[in-house]
């Protein structure tokens, strides 16, 4: 090390020599905002729709990578796997909600958080029961190649995840507004207590809300997977990033999980490489960070709205 | 009545005579194993008070822990201070930091808090790994410390600390103070519209409650000799939460079996697969232990939500008619 | 809470200690008999370093092989190996059940630089022997003197970075050399042994960047080190992290002088490497090994690899033939194996302390041919012989012969 430590400024003027690095780290810092962001758009749609914090949402979607990882492996081509994966895993929200949350769906806050812990914990362990503790390599939906962006080199898998889920973003908000089932979804979570009066069973769509999370986190995993690699911790760490830019985007607003995860990906990799005190060891810190300031600062986010409280 | 009294006094009597010799008689490492149980009993007293009793809760408090043993282990290598004065300095520490956590905290309700949290139990080991602290916490190599202790001595020491923290917990919530805490959990515009001050009575619960991990956390650097960011990760923070939760939120002497749930169940794991499993399964898989406790917490949340304190509770009533001509009530 | 509930609590703690004391077991000698030895070992079989557990599954089958063939002197070895999960919490109460509970003989293989760390001052006070640590920390031998039941096994990694950082020295001399390091004390160690082996060219490092474990990727990091012009790039990193750090070097059309650390340089690893970002990237990159790779095709007919695939077949049903983990657990549960017969009949902890500390084992048939395996009064450091070697794009080639770096 140097003996004389570079102050900040001097490490911000050094690296404006190199306005084409910024950009990379720019990029690289969206391509990883875009993981965040797939598995932030299962927690926003899943507290959308039933206004719980799902703590055990990344081993779920976790556990059906690895269902997908052994169709795949049983020799089915994966465009087909993928989707059949996606179905199951809709499937399992769906049963999921109905067996284990279904009793505690007029409990309090904190009866269902103890829930999600319990699923967060014993869905990791199967995962590890069933498959055991190895890395394993995933197949990619997209090509390897790189395309290059004026001396910044941009991924197609990283274009590719960013894309999807901005897609599903697309897909969600036109099922919300668009359809019968999508209103009654809406309904129900804005008022659990009324909705029943107008003919909607509330059971099920708190069921559909979990199916459709538990879809959605299943995305997220098979278009993360290829980059971080297979494995019963694999979404351990994202689940913080995720939650991250949930909140950073707004927990209601799936365009607000994406834009935060893009936005927590880009602040992380800057904070990362330009000032000393945070190195590229401290990610986590700066997301924990994030959190807090969002928290005590405008809890809804940037894209939600302020809610009053019900006395 | 006197013959039910004076059969009581008999009663602790023989329990507290018991407890003294007890690490005699099962060996050393029994007694390690029963000085862990009262750490995670300490630790998960403390969260007790803090979510069932004012219902803020703290999926986190492994972090609380890890202040206070890395204060311990700091100021055992560095200043000198001998083992067992540490302990009441790292429950301080902790306490100190869990009051400074509870203003931000004020903020957030519920599942905000939850999240908050959750994301400093994750994030906590990196915090003691970061350059600008490691001249202190050592980084990953971490703080071997100088005293290495028998399993009766860690057994002794914990458990007449878990006593008196209990005495403590029981006088507190049985005062104005717990009393302030319950009007707070079950609704907390009702009580400020009572005259209890929420903000103040909300961090002074994150003071005390971070106090007692921290005292928790110091006894468990004791334990080890040693303490490094790996000791302290999320896992602790969410074994105190299942702990609190199989206890029995609200209740104090659910914290008990609590405590025993989450020293002895884990390492057991397979043992009890083999015995609850109809099928034959393959009990020594990684995963197993954590399935069983999952498994557990979800069981407990929906068939028995008071946990084992309301159980304990449930069970007395008709042993206490027994007792009595007269109910006593309680 | 009432009277009533403190007297039920009182005849059931009552209860509880009889049963107890019931339980209680009787002393015993340490883990000796006539017919039997009972070794005790820690491995994260469960948690995020899982995959290392089959180093103690690979001794545990050699050693079955070798009480087939009627054991050590007539005794059978039993290895009982508990979980630890990585948690050094959890490693210290595993080993006080080991020493005080199952009365084992000695500590063997345990897995994990912190989790060593947490049990060394027990072990040394109890004085129970530490054998063969699995970790290449240089403590284990070099705090010798302070610590004399506790021994290594495999060349420290300060070592390995020594002999990365002298190589550089002799083959490029100019080298602009951007290093990327997992934020423990496994890469910080390689990180100071490269430092060391480049001597008073140390400032050639013109970027140490780091990155923790709860990382998604190490892209960034990646970036910021091809950002300093560096045309050498070492890769102290671990598993995933290293086949990331050789797919971003490729998509940004990086091709530096690429060192990998060992314990990702296996074949699989390497392999998987290449198919993910490009063999241009991968090709020439240098590392070392101490041990017979069993994913390497070169090995193919060797007695050792031989030996190696038909334990596992054995013992270990469905384990994978190419997981070199195994294999280091085999070599040094060779090692161990011939510690106890040097040690004698008349085997004590003593004995045995001695006995690991005069090693001159020249046949190891798990390490690489050449390497003696040696111990001795002012040599507490077992393996320390190490040789290069240079990825292909399809295999690794050695070369060089053997070199050490005393630490």
């Amino acid at each position: 090390m140097p003996s004389a430590a570079p102050t900040w400024a001097t490490e911000v003027a050094l690296a404006a020599f190199s306005w084409q690095e910024l950009a990379q780290q720019v990029v690289s810092g969206l391509a990883s905002g875009g993981i965040y962001a797939s598995l932030a758009l299962a927690l926003v749609l899943i507290y959308r729709a039933t206004r719980v914090i799902n703590f055990a949402q990344g081993e779920l979607a976790t556990l059906t990578t690895f269902v997908a990882w052994s169709l795949t492996n049983h020799g089915l081509n994966k465009w087909v796997a993928f989707p059949l994966t996606l179905l199951i895993a809709f499937a399992g929200g769906v049963a999921l909600e109905r067996v284990v949350i279904r009793p505690v769906e007029r409990a309090p806050v904190l009866t269902v958080v103890m829930l999600t812990i319990g699923l967060l914990i014993g869905l990791n362990g199967l995962t590890a029961w069933i498959w055991g503790g190895e890395t394993r390599s995933f197949p990619s939906l997209f090509s390897t190649g790189t395309v290059d962006v004026g001396g910044v080199a941009v991924s197609y898998a990283d274009i590719g995840v960013i894309g999807v889920t901005l897609g599903a973003v697309g897909l969600i908000s036109l099922f919300f507004r668009f359809t019968k089932l999508g209103l009654g979804m809406r309904a129900v979570a804005a008022n659990p207590e009324t909705s029943p009066l107008v003919g909607i069973r509330v059971g099920w769509m708190l069921a559909l809300g979990w199916g459709l999370a538990a879809a959605l986190g299943a995305l997220s995993g098979i278009l993360v997977a290829p980059t971080v690699f297979l494995e019963p911790n694999m979404m351990q760490a994202i689940l913080l990033y995720a939650f991250a830019a949930a909140i950073l985007g707004g927990l209601e607003s799936p365009l607000g999980a994406v834009v935060g995860g893009l936005l927590l990906g880009v602040i992380l990799n800057l904070a990362g490489r330009y000032v000393p005190e945070v190195g590229g060891e401290s990610r986590l810190a700066v997301a924990l960070a994030v959190i807090l300031i969002v928290l005590t600062i405008r809890p809804s986010g940037l894209f939600g709205r302020t809610v009053g409280r019900r006395v | 009545m006197r013959l039910a009294w004076g059969l009581r006094v008999a009663a602790v009597a023989a329990a507290g005579l018991s407890l003294a010799i007890l690490p005699f008689l099962v060996g050393d490492y029994r007694a390690f194993e029963l000085g862990r149980m009262g750490i995670f009993f300490i630790a998960i007293l403390g969260l007790n008070l803090l979510t069932g009793y004012t219902g803020q809760v703290s999926i986190g408090h492994g972090a609380f822990m890890a202040v206070g043993g890395y204060t311990s282990a700091i100021l055992a290598t560095r200043c000198g201070v001998p083992d067992y004065l540490t302990i009441p300095l790292g429950g301080l520490t902790a306490g100190l930091a869990g009051l400074l956590f509870g203003i931000p905290a004020l903020r957030l309700r519920g599942l905000y808090l939850a999240l908050a949290t959750f994301g400093v139990a994750v994030a906590m080991p990196s915090i003691a790994k970061h350059d600008r602290l490691e001249g202190l916490t050592k980084g990953t190599t971490g703080i071997n410390l100088p005293e290495l202790h028998s399993g009766t001595w860690l057994y002794g020491v914990t458990w007449a600390i878990a006593a008196a923290l209990f005495l403590l917990a029981f006088a507190i919530v049985n005062s104005r103070l717990g009393r302030a805490f319950r009007a707070l959990r079950d609704s907390e515009v009702a009580a400020s519209s009572m005259g209890v001050n929420p903000a103040a009575y909300k961090v002074a619960a994150f003071g005390i409650s971070s106090f007692y991990a921290g005292v928790a956390g110091s006894l468990y650097a004791l334990s080890n000799a040693y303490v490094n960011p790996d000791v302290y990760f999320v896992s602790l923070s969410l074994f105190l939460l299942i702990g609190a939760v199989i206890g029995g939120l609200g209740s104090l002497t659910g914290v008990m079996a609590g405590a025993a749930f989450v020293q002895f169940v884990p390492p057991n794991a397979s043992s009890i697969l083999d015995a609850v499993s109809p099928f034959a399964v393959d009990s020594r898989a990684p995963g197993v232990p954590s399935v069983i406790l999952g498994a557990a917490l979800v069981l407990v949340v929906l068939l028995a939500p008071t946990g084992a304190g309301g159980l304990l509770r449930r069970i007395s009533a008709p042993l206490m008619g027994r007792l009595y001509t007269r109910s006593e009530g309680g | 809470m009432t009277r009533t509930r403190v007297s039920i609590l009182a005849f059931g703690l009552v209860a509880a200690v009889a049963a107890a004391a019931a339980g209680a077991s009787p002393a015993a000698d340490p883990g000796l008999t006539a017919s039997s030895i009972l070794i005790g070992g820690t491995a994260p079989l469960s948690g995020e370093a899982s995959s290392a557990a089959a180093v103690a599954r690979g001794a545990e089958a050699y050693f079955k092989y070798v009480n087939a063939r009627g054991g050590v002197n007539g005794r059978r070895i039993t290895y009982k190996y508990v979980d630890d999960g990585y948690d050094p919490g959890r490693t210290v109460q595993a080993v006080r059940q080991l020493v005080q509970q199952d009365r084992v003989f000695a500590l063997f293989n345990t897995l994990g630089t912190a989790n060593n760390l947490a049990i060394r001052d027990f072990l040394n006070s109890e004085k129970v022997p530490q054998l063969f640590v699995a970790s290449g920390y240089t403590a284990w031998g070099s705090d010798a003197r302070r610590y004399p039941w506790t021994i290594g096994y495999i060349p420290s990694y300060l070592s390995e970075g020594t002999v990365y950082g002298r190589h550089l020295v002799k083959t490029k001399p100019g080298a602009k050399i951007g290093v990327l390091y997992q934020n423990d004390d496994y890469g910080k160690d390689l990180l100071n042994g490269l430092r060391k082996g480049l001597g008073s060219k140390a400032g050639q490092i013109v970027k140490a960047v780091a990155y923790d474990p709860t990382s998604t990727n190490v892209d960034s990091q990646v970036a910021e080190l091809k950002g300093t012009g560096a045309n050498t790039f070492v890769v102290f990193a671990f598993g995933k992290f290293a086949i990331q750090a050789f797919i971003q070097a490729n998509r940004l059309g990086w091709r530096p002088q690429i060192y990998v650390n060992a314990v990702s340089a296996s074949s699989n690893l390497l392999t998987l490497a290449t198919q993910t970002s490009s063999k241009k990237t991968t090709t020439g990159a240098i590392s070392i090994v101490f041990a017979k790779d069993p994913a390497d095709p070169s090995w193919a007919g060797d007695p050792g690899i031989k030996l190696f695939e038909q334990i596992m077949k054995r013992y270990v049903p469905g384990g994978n033939l190419k997981d070199g983990y195994y294999s280091a657990g085999m070599a040094s549960a060779f090692t161990l194996v011939d510690t106890l017969k040097k040690a004698g009949k008349n085997l004590t902890r003593q004995s045995v302390l001695k006995a690991s500390a005069n090693l001159n084992e020249a046949n190891n048939p798990f390490l690489l041919p050449g390497i003696v395996v040696k111990t001795g009064p002012s040599d507490r450091f077992p393996v320390e012989q190490m040789q290069l070697e240079r990825w292909s794009g399809t295999r690794w080639t050695r070369f060089g012969g053997l070199v050490t770096a005393k630490s």
